[in-house]
């Protein structure tokens, strides 16, 4: 026999290292275990808007005064109340009661990139002027919370960035007014250095040298002088590395707090998380494998990633969706790494049978509207375990954490992160357990 | 009366009799319930081909349309590409049974014969490969095959063919309303006179007077006259396109599908189109998609020759109604059995001329006819038509995309797609980027779309919606679905035609809806992700 390329020999293994994988990788390592986590790619976490969505409320009323938005946890059970093939429904009561836990482990291992949670949620501008509520957010965007803003918020583009047009969010930003949200006006200042082609991140990196953030601060004075504004909200390409400290900057120039939007795709925010999340685990002392974990025995048995052999008992499958990889259709629902049988609903029905369904029939023409081919996912008992098509568990050691998990759109739901959040942090917690 | 004559549909008949009319003075109005091309034209093949499939039941037509596909490249150059065809042989002469040997020499007699029409579309003649050069041009192609013919043919931009004509008819003085629609065609004593009509945008709702009324409403043709009591014999055939990421081939190559109809698979840009299916269809003409049984029927057919399509991201599936004439009419001095001019007269409706069949290729000869039979009906002698010498718009000195890529700021691949899509009037919309250097911007990489063409289609091409932009340059329609694209496109264009920020949202909604009933039957592999990741980036819209 050939001698094996490197064998790993953890307690954990985690595949997948987005927001899912990376939490449960954090709190198994965290509550004692050894942990290695493979990946291929960066996934839907770093393509993020970049603030976390635990729930929208079901039950709120669009006229309601923004102060009375329910906390996250209260959303998410309500949310879990009225679907019951969502993951904040499978992994039950007591799951779901500890995901105020989970959010302050996540803010906590994220600490420098995180602002601290609140009670309530965030309510925080997107650049397409609607404001989405974020139980957990970076700290560039905190100052944005349309709940705390003092005195008229100003929106301020950047003149020849016609990506982010402050009118738009600002007339966008202005509906809310009426039910409490601050005063709104707009704003466009000329960047400190001229590159009218500029994508997003090459800004952001442009923002961080001394100089270019306080120059940009002194130009916001004058807009912000003639609205009289409390804080100024910009595009979010306010640096890629949080250690440049460009919002701070910013706002020490322009003398008041200064915020970013959400953003939408090529998204700076969800670089800086993907990031976070990397150095997080380095600090940890995880193992980081990087390759493709295909075609892969069970737990306990040794798997061969990138050239790598580990051998762990408990393994916590965090793939993602289709983004992430981790649930593809190939003429018929997969999931590729395992082989794990993959659920799909339609209409009234749902199952692994569905899974070879054509794409028109899991899906309704109403693009709006929740779309089954988009929720389909591995199916989960309370323990997080992948169940069959009978309803038992795979395997008593595999369990799974994030958008692997079916029963959510982790795209448009607003559950997305939180859901990964929750998942990954009993996902991790529980394997510890085992392993110890 | 505030017109001569109106015009219902704003396809390539519709928009060609209008600039036709126009052009000989007439007073026009021309109505289009939604956007110029949406209907058969915009969903057609594009192939301005000489109707190679008549060679046998009708070479007139073959000739005329070979004629008129020779005029349409003199006055739109700009938005014409060659297609080269092969047409692959599956059996090989000497062995061959005897019914197989019948159809080899048949197609070689039909390609020889069709190579004497080439010259008036200036096509190169077809010649014959072997096998060994056959599969040094399309090594994709399954192996076993014994040879080929080949034949050269036209692609147009049909979407822009029909914005063109409307926008030519309007420098002729033409009135264009688009998302209007002809609600009833209005009539006296056995005469029409005039229509009424609903901007179904605003709601509005008029009266257009005129002692003409053209019907030119393709598959909804027979509806509208029906209410004015004429009978428009149309038998209407459902036809499916498939467009595929990239190119699965570098010629068109001529397929047989399973049932034994004829197929392609042809190179379009830098993606693939499969087509078509052929259906009877009597439902809804607004309710049309694409079902799984067809998508099966297309790849299948496509991967009888090229099996490399079995593996091939579609991005997406589209489909028209042809309007096939179903059975002779009474008047028989219509040009071919391609189309026919019905005259409402007979059945009470004098005034109402309505239109049936005609292909894209032969457009313009269609419109003339149309225009002759309606200055008749004005009761005006027939006057001389000039639509296959007069340029379209941007048809004259089409600039070289390399050498205008050097004079302005933009990249040459981005300059000739533009070029492509405005021809001489390239340099219109790069002169926006001189005044202001922010509309060089790219929006769209894979198209080549620079936020200055979207500023001037808004401005000079009857843009009324933002989904105007997928049929004028492109906006939105490529494999990513908008993903960059999209609301940086609905910025501009609300910028450019003052729209509030709820109309851009709900413009941007609209342009959204437009791409998923188009990619919903497709999604596969990457194209799945890519549709979470499209839909992710555009679900930010929960409102708190
Ligand atoms: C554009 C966009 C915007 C979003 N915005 C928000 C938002 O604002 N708020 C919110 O809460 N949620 C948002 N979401 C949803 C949220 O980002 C996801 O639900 C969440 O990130 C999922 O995390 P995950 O760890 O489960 O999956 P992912 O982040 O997709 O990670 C999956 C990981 O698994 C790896 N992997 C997959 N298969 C294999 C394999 N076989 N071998 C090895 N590695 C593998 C991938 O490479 C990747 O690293 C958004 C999603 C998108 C796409
Ligand atoms: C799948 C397919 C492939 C084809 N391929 C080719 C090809 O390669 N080459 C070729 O030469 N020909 C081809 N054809 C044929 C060609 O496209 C059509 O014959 C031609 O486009 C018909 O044009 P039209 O203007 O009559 O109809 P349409 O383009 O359908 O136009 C009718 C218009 O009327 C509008 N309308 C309807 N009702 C109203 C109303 N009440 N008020 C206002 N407006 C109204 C509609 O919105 C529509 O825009 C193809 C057709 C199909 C379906």
């Amino acid at each position: 026999m050939t001698p094996t390329p490197g064998l790993l020999e953890v307690d954990v293994l985690v595949i997948g290292a987005g927001m899912a994988g990376a939490m449960a990788a954090l709190a198994a390592r965290d509550a004692g275990a050894t942990v290695a986590v493979a990946s291929r790619a960066p996934g839907a976490t770093a393509l993020s808007s970049g603030a976390v969505g635990v729930a929208p409320d079901p039950t709120a009323s669009p006229d309601e005064p923004l102060a009375w938005l329910r906390a996250p946890v209260e959303a998410a059970r309500r949310l879990a109340a009225r679907r019951p093939d969502h993951p904040y429904a499978a992994v039950g009561v007591a799951g779901l009661w500890r995901l105020g836990e989970a959010l302050r482990f996540a803010a906590r291992q994220l600490e420098p990139l995180l602002a601290p949670p609140l009670e309530r949620p965030r309510l925080l501008a997107t650049p397409a002027g609607n404001a989405v509520r974020a139980a957990l957010c970076q700290r560039s965007m905190d100052a944005g919370d349309l709940l705390a803003v003092r005195g008229p918020l100003l929106v301020c583009g950047f003149a020849g960035h016609l990506a982010f047009d402050a009118a738009l969010v600002a007339a966008g930003l202005a509906r809310y007014t009426p039910r409490g949200g601050p005063e709104v006006g707009d704003a466009e200042v000329a960047l400190p250095f001229d590159d009218p082609a500029a994508r997003p991140h090459e800004l952001a990196r442009a923002l961080e040298p001394p100089g270019a953030a306080e120059r940009l601060g002194e130009a916001l004075r004058i807009p912000a002088g003639a609205l009289g504004a409390g804080a100024i909200l910009l595009p979010p390409v306010l640096g890629l590395d949080p250690a440049a400290r460009v919002p701070e900057r910013i706002a020490a120039a322009a003398g008041m707090p200064v915020a970013e939007t959400l953003s939408d795709v090529p998204s700076v925010p969800g670089l800086r998380l993907h990031a976070a999340l990397e150095a997080r685990l380095r600090v940890a002392g995880v193992a980081r494998v990087t390759g493709e974990a295909a075609g892969a025995p069970a737990p306990g048995r040794a798997v061969e990633i990138g050239g790598t052999v580990v051998r762990a008992e408990t393994w916590i499958l965090a793939s993602g969706r289709f983004v992430g990889g981790g649930i593809a259709r190939r003429g018929a629902l997969v999931e590729p790494a395992l082989g794990l049988p993959v659920q799909a609903a339609e209409g009234r029905e749902a199952g692994v049978h569905l899974a070879r369904r054509p794409a028109a029939s899991l899906t309704v023409r109403d693009r709006r509207a929740p779309q089954p081919l988009l929720s389909a996912g591995l199916r989960v008992d309370a323990a997080l375990r992948p169940v069959d098509d009978r309803g038992r568990p795979v395997h008593p050691r595999l369990l799974a954490a994030g958008a692997v998990i079916g029963g959510h759109e982790q795209a448009t739901d607003g559950s997305g992160l939180g859901v990964a959040i929750l998942t990954g942090f009993l996902a991790g917690r529980a394997a510890a357990r085992r392993g110890a | 009366m505030d017109y001569d004559v109106v015009i219902v549909g704003g396809g390539v008949n519709g928009t060609g009799t209008a600039r036709d009319c126009a052009m000989r003075g007439l007073r026009v109005l021309l109505l289009e319930k939604a956007d110029f091309g949406v209907g058969a034209s915009g969903n057609s093949s594009g192939m301005i081909h000489g109707g190679i499939r008549y060679m046998l039941s009708d070479r007139r037509v073959t000739a005329l349309a070979c004629r008129d596909s020779g005029a349409i490249q003199r006055i739109a150059p700009h938005l014409l590409f060659r297609i080269p065809f092969i047409m692959p042989f599956t059996s090989r002469r000497d062995g061959a049974t005897l019914r197989e040997r019948a159809a080899f020499y048949a197609t070689e007699v039909y390609v020889g014969t069709y190579d004497r029409y080439q010259p008036l579309k200036s096509g190169k003649p077809s010649t014959r490969l072997r096998a060994d050069e056959l599969y040094r041009l399309e090594p994709g192609l399954r192996p076993g095959l014994h040879g080929a013919v080949t034949l050269d043919e036209w692609g147009i931009d049909p979407y822009r063919l029909c914005a063109l004509n409307a926008v030519a008819a309007r420098g002729y003085g033409a009135t264009l309303r688009t998302w209007t629609e002809v609600r009833q065609v209005l009539a006296d004593g056995g005469r029409v006179r005039g229509v009424r009509w609903r901007d179904v945008l605003t709601g509005e709702e008029g009266e257009a007077l005129a002692p003409v009324v053209f019907n030119a409403a393709g598959a909804w043709s027979p509806a509208l006259a029906r209410a004015s009591g004429v009978d428009v014999p149309m038998r209407p055939g459902k036809g499916v396109h498939l467009t595929l990421d990239r190119r699965y081939s570098s010629y068109g190559v001529i397929l047989t599908a399973v049932d034994g109809r004829q197929m392609f698979l042809m190179p379009h840009g830098s993606e693939s189109i499969i087509g078509t299916t052929d259906d009877d269809y009597y439902g809804d003409p607004d309710d049309l998609e694409a079902t799984n049984d067809e998508i099966e029927y297309l790849l299948e057919g496509a991967a009888s020759l090229v099996p490399g399509v079995r593996r091939a991201r579609i991005t997406r599936a589209w489909c028209g109604l042809r309007t096939t004439v179903r059975a002779w009419g009474r008047y028989e001095d219509a040009l071919s059995r391609e189309h026919q001019l019905l005259d409402g007269a007979p059945d009470g409706a004098a005034g109402l001329l309505s239109i049936v069949g005609g292909k894209l290729a032969s457009y313009r000869a269609q419109a003339q006819e149309a225009t002759d039979r309606i200055e008749r009906l004005l009761g005006r002698p027939v006057t001389p038509c000039r639509t296959h010498e007069v340029p379209l718009p941007g048809g004259d000195a089409v600039p070289d995309p390399a050498a205008l890529a050097r004079e302005l700021p933009v990249a040459p691949p981005v300059a000739a797609g533009i070029v492509h899509r405005h021809g001489s009037r390239a340099r219109d919309v790069l002169a926006l980027v001189r005044d202001d250097p922010r509309l060089g911007l790219v929006v769209c990489r894979d198209a080549g779309l620079l936020a200055a063409e979207v500023v001037y289609c808004c401005r000079h091409e009857e843009v009324r919606r933002l989904q105007d932009l997928r049929r004028r340059c492109r906006l939105a329609v490529g494999g990513c679905g908008g993903l960059d694209c999209a609301r940086l496109g609905a910025q501009l264009a609300g910028r450019t035609l003052s729209w509030s920020a709820d109309r851009i949202r709900a413009e941007l909604a609209d342009l959204l809806d437009a791409g998923w009933r188009e990619r919903r039957p497709v999604l596969d592999g990457v194209q799945l992700a890519q549709e979470e990741l499209l839909r992710a980036a555009h679900g930010l819209v929960e409102v708190a």
